[in-house]
């Protein structure tokens, strides 16, 4: 289908629209574009062309109609014809021809802007690009498959290049696939046993096997899919908002439904209308202060939902009728109304309009949000439209980020705006069908594109810039590594992955219909009341001993107002919130021997009760456990420690006094089921997959290898490697430090030789045996006695290889 | 004959391995005009960045003076520090600032830099939108001053990163997320992104082997590394773009790791009195640095007393005795850097700008009319205890910028604050998006730059309507 794609950018931007700065001139896009649209454009713009006079183009608005006179004279508004027309007495001469004439302010806007001699944005045309997808998803008759390769993506891509004239690339060599489809489906470099037993296997469905065993590593595939989504919802560990409480995580929530593959329909659902767990999504970022009508939590709600789920840009729409498609203001605010619990009233370039939002959604087609319900109904009832099955932008847009991330390149590209034309619509609609009809299941998606041969076909090299206009599909692209799966392959080489996670995350399955552990801790204070003055500060302490190493801790606490609890002069967790405990794993912060929990408390400056409650939960080395939990062996003092939890040598309180276990404990219920529910961790395995880079906070390496800070939705990472990130490849030393250590551990593990070390690093880092020219190459650089530094540079040296660092 | 521009381009791509991205693209028009770039005055920028808010009263626009006394009626006072005569006849700024004060007559002020009420301050906040010329939250990552620069002009000198920032810590700070949010290149990408260095007397660490690796093993590395990449056979992908760009970037950085230019990031190499002069403290040594790296043909150098919550200019009490401090920390490293530029004939095409988030006010917080909350407790009317004594409050509405050399007029004061609070500008109020439109004219830059991104247009400067001061360039 041809799109005529005339609308092109202008000043359009609700970032741009600010009314501190006074507009000196005239400003075609904010002053004069609007008016056009809203008094002449119903005859005189697109398709429209009244009286022969078409006002699309500034030529066409010069050229004037039927009557031959120019529409206007440059510099001249007194002399223009359409002046003339507005402003006539005559009613058979004056514009528009129905309804009110011009305000006398319109009409002043167009006299100056043509005075001023008519600026018109360049390419700007009134015309729409013509192109739209149909709301409902097409029905597809697949070409008939040819030499076998019945998968639904080969029989349309097969078609599709038989009409290209493109030829059909070969099928990438079993090295390259393994390599390939574990790092787009599980984030990981594939063991090097499990190369060579992939290689080996002559069974001729090996590759569809090997998509289904790594989509059914369940935790291995969501924390490398965490990426993605915390990129698309601006989920992070920390970042803006997080200092003044304008922000919120949904890590636990995302981390298990992704373990868990929810279908993608109530997935949606439960970010549109949230539990208490996934709002983070629809809260967006509270600024303290104010801030641009275009960027207030409802709006930024409309944004998000429209970008992430639907590939709508409402951005612009957030500010004034977008120029660049078709959404308007009205539409954008009536979205966000629906989140809305005050009425929402129109902002036009942060200036109030006076029209007050109707709760509506975009696609009314499909049914309405009653704009009398309660917010929490219309959010219900936003999330029952989205998800319906006759929804054609859910299922495009997600299917089509998929495709982004598993091909190089969307189908609709760039993948944020779906009103551009794929070079597939029936890829994109077979697809999308393929998700609804598989109950919204994404990993059958997954599958779908990761058994065709267009996806397993070996990448061609593409030469020049990737260019944006006349894409035709070749084939699978290379891609780099994000930051965290480069991290994660260093770490797996390396043996260096941190010891916990900062995200909170279950990263184990509990014993079947296990959801919480009775907590045997108690609420205790210095008196049986727990009456406290306002401000009052009390240090508990509790000592044990280990008779092994911990092999597992995991500590759960609340305290009210707040606490810090120090495990053997560390500072372990904060409680600053009782009806939110906190968890920390511990395990590294216990030994064999004495321990010592010491708690430092306060109560609030209101006063009022004062308690605090601690479960730690301990294994140990000789398959025991060991539960600690405040009760009355606890002892208190009014004493406070250092910032390490510790006393002064010297100066250690003599008046500990037992704590006492307060009499109303369900003062406190209504964060104890949350207890319960983060006792849970302290049942993992002895042993838990290695920690993954979407699990900790981003370092400054990870920023610098394209991890967002996530103040913004982010749908697509750099492809390229810069000069500044190369000099922290080469020089940074947390990196450095990480292959120091993993130069000594592969010396242990698989020298002496080069020769083995070399065979090591080449199939452990690239699946493959290393060539006699990179084996000489290798082996001098590792020397005759490779020591661990030589490993270290050896392992550098191949993690920067292109071939390492980009997914082929 | 190859221009300027021409010139410039070429050194950016040697310099740069991946300008041409396909987003953002540079637009060559706006919708009133074709952009032209004005002729550059400058062609390094030096941003001395008072980091918390400094105090126009109490530094470079002095108001009526009384030292304290217990009781001391705060109508009575605007400025804590008497003022001093400086080397502009007429022009005084306040004492503690006398090595400025001298080398003044290179300088112009603008004593009417005006920001935005924001309706409560969040100094992260007011640092994001005067460091990129936007008011957060935005829908896009905004790029920085610098980055602007980096992306428009490329480095002076291909092997330099063009945008250096130094002094800010990023991590382990108040408000760092919200630091590092307009710390970046935004939407241009991290190429042209910041080299943060964030203590000036470790600057050489960046740009040397990582810590344990002698400089022989590490050149060995990245020889073998070559040898290894030659003999792979990925390499008959030999013209395949992303492969080349990723050996076109380890290539570049290990160019500069290698290079003479890599001492500019060692101030150890100054002689031993140069260093002592410019060390006051890491801002002074960040002086000392950023001058050694304009020398070296750095393009966008910021330099900052470092935003820390309520340290350094974020005053929310005793004022008086740390702006004190503060004028120590600040007055000889400045002026010697002014001194050392010019003697190195640098100072004419190199600008310094000393400038702030916002000024501060005894009484008002925000600006009058605002309805930003009181952050500080000090009184407001009379003044009992000697810790009261100092510019407690935030204060938006009138602010000083001082610009050095690069093109401006020497010895020439534009705009002006009422004499009596508020402390408004009363004349020439000079915005943000003005004042860098400022800049980038000098830089030769046009303020209507710009940049395709998700299909519609960035501008250098807000809807590119910032308007350059033509009246402070010489």
């Amino acid at each position: 289908m041809k799109t005529t794609n005339h609308v092109s950018a202008l000043a359009s931007w609700a970032v741009l629209c600010i009314p501190a700065i006074p507009a000196l001139a005239i400003d075609f896009a904010h002053d004069i574009v609007p008016l056009m649209k809203k008094h002449c454009g119903e005859c005189h713009t697109g398709d429209a062309r009244q009286g022969g006079f078409s006002m699309n183009t500034r030529e066409d608005l010069l050229a004037g109609g039927d009557s031959g006179t120019p529409g206007f004279v440059e510099g001249d508004a007194v002399k223009s014809e359409i002046i003339a027309r507005i402003t006539s007495d005559d009613p058979d001469d004056r514009m528009p021809s129905e309804g009110d004439p011009l305000p006398p302010e319109a009409i002043a806007l167009l006299k100056q802007w043509i005075d001023d001699k008519a600026p018109w944005e360049p390419g700007f045309a009134f015309q729409r690009t013509t192109w739209e997808p149909p709301l409902r998803l097409r029905e597809v008759t697949l070409p008939p498959p040819e030499g076998g390769r019945i998968n639904p993506v080969d029989r349309l891509v097969d078609f599709y290049w038989q009409k290209q004239g493109v030829p059909r690339p070969p099928r990438s060599d079993d090295r390259t696939f393994i390599r390939r489809v574990s790092l787009d489906l599980v984030g990981l470099l594939p063991t090097p046993e499990r190369v060579e037993a992939f290689v080996a296997d002559s069974a001729p469905d090996k590759r569809a096997r090997l998509v289904r065993e790594l989509l059914d590593d369940r935790f291995a595939y969501a924390e490398h899919w965490m990426t993605f989504w915390n990129d698309l919802l601006r989920n992070d560990y920390t970042g803006t908002g997080f200092i003044t409480g304008g922000r919120r995580q949904i890590t636990a929530w995302l981390h298990r439904a992704l373990v868990h593959n929810k279908p993608f329909d109530r997935f949606v659902s439960e970010l549109i209308a949230p539990t208490d767990e996934s709002r983070g999504f629809m809260d967006g970022i509270v600024w303290r202060g104010t801030v641009n009508a275009s960027q207030t939590v409802p709006i930024q709600f409309a944004q998000n939902v429209g970008q992430t789920f639907l590939g709508i840009n409402l951005k612009c729409a957030s500010c004034h009728d977008s120029f660049v498609d078709r959404w308007t203001l009205k539409q954008t605010y009536d979205l966000a109304a629906i989140s809305s619990a005050a009425p929402l009233e129109l902002h036009r370039c942060d200036k109030a309009t006076g029209t007050q939002a109707t709760p509506a959604w975009l696609f009314e087609e499909l049914g309405e949000v009653d704009p009398a319900a309660p917010p929490s109904q219309r959010l219900e009832q936003l999330a029952a439209l989205m998800t319906k099955p006759d929804n054609g932008w859910l299922s495009r847009n997600l299917v089509n980020r998929l495709w982004h991330r598993l091909i190089g390149r969307g189908l609709v590209h760039p993948v944020d705006s779906l009103r551009l034309p794929p070079w597939s619509e029936d890829l994109l609609d077979v697809l999308a069908a393929d998700l609804v009809k598989a109950h919204w299941d994404v990993k059958h998606v997954l599958e779908t594109i990761c058994t065709s041969e267009t996806y397993g076909a070996a990448t061609p090299a593409v030469t020049g810039q990737p260019q944006g206009t006349g894409y035709v599909f070749r084939g699978p692209l290379p891609r780099r590594m994000t930051a965290e799966q480069f991290t994660d392959a260093v770490w797996q080489l390396t043996s260096t992955a941190p010891p916990k996670p900062d995200a909170e995350v279950l990263r184990f399955d509990p014993p079947a219909g296990t959801d919480a552990v009775q907590p045997v801790g108690a609420w205790i204070w210095s008196n049986d009341l727990a009456a406290s003055p306002p401000g009052e500060r009390l240090t508990f302490r509790k000592s044990f001993d280990l008779p092994a190493e911990a092999v597992h801790g995991v500590a759960v606490f609340a305290a009210d107002n707040e606490a810090t609890v120090f495990v053997n002069g560390k500072p372990a967790t904060k409680s600053t919130d009782w009806t939110q405990p906190v968890m920390e794993l511990v395990t590294s912060d216990l030994r064999k021997g004495a321990n010592e929990i010491v708690v430092t408390a306060a109560n609030g400056a209101a006063g009022g009760p004062a308690a605090l409650c601690i479960e730690l939960r301990v294994k140990t080395a000789d398959g025991g456990t060991l539960t600690i939990a405040t009760d009355g062996s606890w002892q208190w003092t009014t004493a406070q420690p250092d910032g390490r939890g510790a006393f002064k040598k010297g100066q250690e309180p003599t008046d500990w006094a037992p704590a006492v276990v307060v009499k109303t404990q369900s003062t406190w219920h209504a964060g104890m089921a949350d207890f319960a529910a983060k006792l849970l961790y302290a049942l993992a395995p002895d042993t838990l997959p290695m920690v993954r880079a979407v699990l900790v906070k981003g370092t400054a390496l990870m920023a610098a290898l394209g991890r967002p800070n996530r103040d913004q939705v982010v749908t697509s990472r750099p492809n390229d490697l810069t000069t500044l990130e190369a000099i922290q490849l080469a020089n940074e030393q947390s990196l450095a430090d990480e292959f120091s250590r993993g130069g000594a551990a592969i010396l242990q593990a698989h020298g002496p030789t080069a020769d083995a070390i070399v065979a090591w690093i080449y199939a452990a880092a690239l699946g493959r045996k290393p060539t006699p020219e990179e084996a000489q190459a290798a082996r001098d650089l590792l020397g005759e006695t490779p020591s661990k530094d030589s490993v270290a540079d050896c392992l550098w040296a191949i993690v920067m290889l292109p071939e390492f660092q980009l997914i082929r | 004959m190859k221009t300027r521009r021409d010139l410039l381009k070429s050194l950016a791509a040697a310099a740069t391995a991946t300008m041409a991205l396909p987003e953002p693209r540079a637009r060559a028009s706006t919708s009133t005009a074709t952009i032209v770039h004005p002729a550059a005055k400058a062609d390094a920028i030096i941003v001395l960045w008072m980091a918390g808010g400094m105090a126009a009263p109490d530094t470079f626009d002095p108001k009526k003076h009384k030292p304290f006394e217990p009781g001391l009626a705060v109508a009575d006072v605007i400025s804590t520090f008497p003022s001093i005569p400086t080397a502009i006849d007429g022009v005084r700024i306040c004492d503690g600032l006398p090595e400025i004060a001298q080398v003044l007559d290179r300088a112009t002020l603008v004593r009417s830099h005006v920001q935005p009420d924001l309706g409560s301050i969040l100094h992260s906040r007011h640092q994001y939108h005067w460091h990129t010329g936007y008011v957060p939250p935005q829908t896009v990552a905004c790029p920085h001053l610098g980055a602007w620069m980096s992306r428009v002009l490329g480095p002076r000198n291909p092997v330099m990163p063009a945008f250096v920032n130094i002094g800010q810590r990023l991590e382990g700070i108040g408000e760092n997320e919200e630091i590092k949010a307009f710390t970046t290149a935004g939407f241009f990408g991290s190429e042209f992104g910041p080299m943060n260095l964030p203590y000036p007397e470790q600057a050489a660490v960046a740009v040397r082997p990582p810590r344990g690796m002698e400089p022989g093993r590490f050149t060995n590395r990245y020889e073998h590394f070559k040898k290894l990449v030659k003999a792979s056979p990925a390499s008959a992908f030999t013209s395949d773009y992303h492969q080349e760009s990723m050996l076109r970037s380890l290539e570049n950085a290990h160019r500069l790791l290698g290079a003479k230019e890599k001492n500019a990031f060692d101030i150890t190499l100054e002689p031993k009195e140069v260093q002592e002069h410019y060390d006051t403290g890491r801002f002074g040594r960040g002086c000392l640095l950023a001058r050694r790296l304009v020398e070296q043909g750095a393009r966008y150098v910021e330099v900052t007393t470092e935003y820390i919550p309520f340290v350094h200019w974020d005053t929310h009490e005793r004022g008086h005795e740390r702006v004190a401090k503060l004028h120590q920390e600040i007055d000889r490293p400045i002026a010697t850097l002014i001194r050392d530029l010019e003697a190195r004939r640098l100072l004419d095409r190199t600008l310094v700008v000393i400038a702030s988030e916002f000024s501060r006010d005894m009484i008002t917080e925000g600006q009058p009319g605002s309805t930003a909350t009181d952050q500080a407790s000090s009184p407001k009317d009379f003044l009992l205890k000697p810790e009261h004594y100092g510019q407690h409050r935030h204060f938006t509405g009138g602010s000083t910028v001082v610009m050095f050399g690069g093109g401006v007029k020497p010895g020439f004061v534009y705009g002006k604050t009422a004499d009596e609070r508020p402390c408004i500008a009363i004349e020439n109020p000079v915005t943000v998006s003005d004042l860098h439109a400022t800049l980038f004219t000098a830089m030769g830059i046009s303020p209507k730059t710009v940049y395709e991104i998700e299909n519609r247009p960035f501008y250098a400067t807000e809807d590119g309507n910032g308007k350059a001061v033509h009246a402070i360039f010489a």
